[in-house]
């Protein structure tokens, strides 16, 4: 029984602290809109915990300029793979 | 024909009177019971300051969401959580807070969602 | 798999709104069922037909209307939340004695009680705001 969690805002927002204090090991994050500034920032990297699935959305990636900072523990992901990580997780949790 | 009762578990945590947030979950929670349907509650992060008492949002024009939260036991929603750690990290403590909540951990708080079937976080 | 989508935000203020209509096109394409679309809080914009885009840019709410037309979707906007922002369909307007009305034909009002039934009939309910 694993969730996958959205993040859609940015760290100024505190965000993937709030997810992180109830976020389980094999659940799965997903960065979509300004939350695809995580994937960028050591400082988050550093904080997730190693066993944890990170992904990030590909349009917002691009549309930010950011392709070339992706930090290598993210995997980046189209609207497809994101409509299939909602199927394959069995519950979806979205933090906006 | 009715179906079993689900698990509906709502994480109400943005403070109250700047955004809308905090009133969005608490009617959102209360048409939940009117489904018949088996409802969590939870303060968490910055929604602790809901908790508060002596709120007045007559001052601004507003209505006061601390009164609002006492439907939550009119509705007959008992279990109603609030998160321990938030609470600490804003020098709060229960002495501080208007009704009747259950301190959980973080530990605790995700067992709660694992069992549920919902989990609405606003 | 059967999904219902809630928007929390108007369109344009945010990309929340875009967001969600780009995932339940991804959705529709991807052979899943959208059982319905709420819309809550400023999410209700999203329904208004008194909107015009400019050239150059999207209109969000026409894009909408057109997904729930060709995918005959239901969708519902929170009573609470539309009138209090004008977001008013034809009947509703009458009722009040107004003389305008502001609701796409392609959504509907109704209460909360559509937002519990949609986590209900759905396998997964997806948030955007």
């Amino acid at each position: 029984m694993t969730t996958l969690h959205t993040i859609s805002k940015g760290p100024s927002s505190k965000l993937l602290e709030s997810c992180l204090s109830i976020a389980r090991e094999n659940d799965a994050l997903l960065f979509i809109e300004d939350g695809v500034y995580y994937s960028s920032e050591l400082a988050s990297e550093s904080s997730i915990p190693k066993h944890q699935l990170l992904f990030t959305l590909e349009e917002d990636i691009i549309a930010r300029g950011l392709q070339h900072s992706i930090l290598n523990k993210f995997e980046t992901i189209n609207y497809r793979k994101f409509v299939e990580l909602c199927t394959f997780h069995e519950k979806v949790i979205n933090w906006f | 024909m009715t179906k079993p009762k689900k698990m509906f578990t709502f994480i109400s945590r943005q403070a109250p009177y700047g955004k809308d947030r905090a009133r969005l979950c608490l009617d959102a929670a209360l048409a939940a019971t009117v489904f018949e349907q088996k409802v969590n509650y939870v303060f968490s992060d910055d929604g602790v300051y809901q908790l508060l008492k002596q709120q007045n949002g007559g001052s601004i024009g507003s209505k006061t969401l601390g009164s609002a939260l006492e439907a939550l036991d009119l509705y007959g929603i008992e279990d109603v959580f609030v998160n321990e750690a938030s609470l600490r990290q804003r020098n709060l403590n229960s002495e501080h807070l208007l009704i009747k909540t259950i301190p959980v951990t973080n530990i605790q708080l995700a067992n709660l969602i694992l069992k549920s079937d919902y989990v609405i976080n606003l | 798999m059967i999904f219902s989508i809630v928007i929390y935000s108007a369109p344009y203020t945010t990309q929340s709104a875009s967001t969600a209509l780009h995932f339940s096109k991804t959705l529709i394409g991807e052979g899943h069922k959208i059982y319905r679309l709420f819309f809550y809080s400023d999410g209700v914009h999203n329904a208004s037909s008194l909107t015009i885009a400019p050239q150059d840019e999207k209109s969000l709410q026409a894009e909408w209307d057109t997904l729930i037309k060709v995918n005959k979707l239901d969708s519902v906007v929170c009573v609470s939340s539309a009138l209090k922002r004008g977001v008013l369909s034809n009947e509703e307007a009458q009722r009040q004695g107004l003389t305008g009305h502001s609701l796409r034909d392609s959504s509907e009002i109704s209460g909360l009680g559509q937002f519990i039934d949609a986590y209900i009939h759905s396998d997964r309910v997806i948030s955007f705001g």
